[in-house]
């Protein structure tokens, strides 16, 4: 490039391409890194009925992300199942989203009892919703309602947690939701 | 296109690169190591649609802490090295003891070339910086050791003035002091 009016014009348009290149260089790896983070995603063998049933409740996390449920996460501890997340500031309105995902793979009815609260009761209305079916989890004055409900065998269900405040949250809140099967 | 942003570009890539590489080999390494089963799925968390699954919680706590850490010492150790060249060199022109001490060492290659620039020294000290950022925020949420954050924190905060330095060498290049001459 002898002509020093083109090589002008390519820096003029090079030079800005390359400051992005650059920005580029330091932002793919930083998602990368963040995204390559292992979760823990499967857990099996909610139901251990006999050594002849090998028939199992599944409950998988739905995960991906959303501006209000953050940090999801759940673990298994003696055939409890719990499952947090962080529920962040929120303007006065009405967030939900699919949070679990629960399949009944044994040939009978299984019973769920399904309970779940805010570290603090902050007054927003928490409820989940399977199947079109509204349930109660905490009430905006704080209480708990534990929820009884029937797993119809081979079937998928996912669970939607939905929380309501009628005022703005200005802080965030760690929200717990246990699992356990009823055993007859 | 400048020089610098060229220089920049160049120097950007493989501390890039090795971000990158130490904490996916740290996972799979480590996952190999101690037979952990690792699923790869493709839900969608974040940009992109690939995951990388555990089936325990504890694994998952181990192996996202132990892959940082890898990441970690993978930047950390090209950062370190380029700092203490650059003050090894800087301080070989001006004592000569120096030269001495650093031929005991056998180290003698270090000093024969100047081949450091601040620029590659910030590059990767930037890079050293935003890998401690993530590990401090894994740390927050509860995924990583909090001593994995820990070692990252006090790394990145030698590491920055290890970097204050490098510009300090830098610009007396230019601008030497004054005591010195007069």
């Amino acid at each position: 490039m002898k002509n020093p009016k083109v090589k002008k014009f390519v820096n003029l348009v090079l030079e800005p391409v390359a400051f992005g290149l650059l920005a580029l260089l330091f932002i793919i790896p930083s998602i990368t890194v963040i995204n390559l983070e292992p979760i823990t995603k499967v857990l099996k063998d909610l139901d251990v009925l006999g050594v002849s049933n090998k028939s199992e409740i599944s409950i998988n996390i739905i995960g991906g992300t959303h501006q209000i449920f953050n940090r999801e996460k759940i673990e298994a501890v003696d055939g409890v199942y719990t499952y947090t997340t962080v529920l962040t500031r929120r303007e006065a309105d009405r967030y939900s989203k699919p949070i679990l995902e629960i399949i009944n793979n044994t040939q009978e009815e299984a019973i769920l009892e399904i309970y779940g609260n805010t570290a603090l009761p902050t007054g927003s209305d928490i409820t989940m919703i399977i199947n079109d079916q509204v349930y109660r989890l905490q009430g905006s004055n704080g209480e708990i309602t534990s929820q009884k409900i029937a797993f119809v065998p081979n079937q998928k269900y996912v669970i939607f947690l939905a929380v309501e405040s009628f005022s703005n949250v200005q802080f965030e809140e760690d929200f717990e939701l246990k699992i356990k099967k009823i055993e007859y | 296109m400048s020089k610098l942003l060229k220089r920049a570009l160049k120097n950007s890539l493989m501390p890039a690169i090795l971000m990158i590489a130490g904490k996916s080999l740290g996972i799979f390494v480590i996952s190999a190591v101690y037979g952990f089963s690792l699923e790869i799925g493709n839900d969608i968390n974040g940009l992109f649609s690939t995951q990388i699954y555990f089936q325990e919680r504890e694994i998952t706590y181990f192996v996202n802490s132990m892959s940082d850490l890898l990441m970690l010492i993978v930047l950390a150790v090209p950062t370190v090295y380029l700092i203490t060249k650059t003050i090894i060199f800087q301080s070989t022109m001006d004592n000569p003891k120096t030269i001495v001490k650093v031929a005991k060492f056998n180290i003698l290659n270090w000093i024969t070339k100047d081949d450091t620039t601040f620029l590659k020294i910030f590059i990767w000290c930037a890079f050293l910086w935003l890998a401690s950022a993530i590990i401090i925020k894994n740390s927050f949420e509860g995924d990583t050791y909090t001593w994995v954050a820990i070692v990252g924190s006090i790394v990145s905060f030698f590491s920055a003035f290890g970097t204050l330095k490098a510009f300090e060498v830098e610009t007396n290049k230019v601008y030497p002091s004054n005591n010195k001459y007069y």
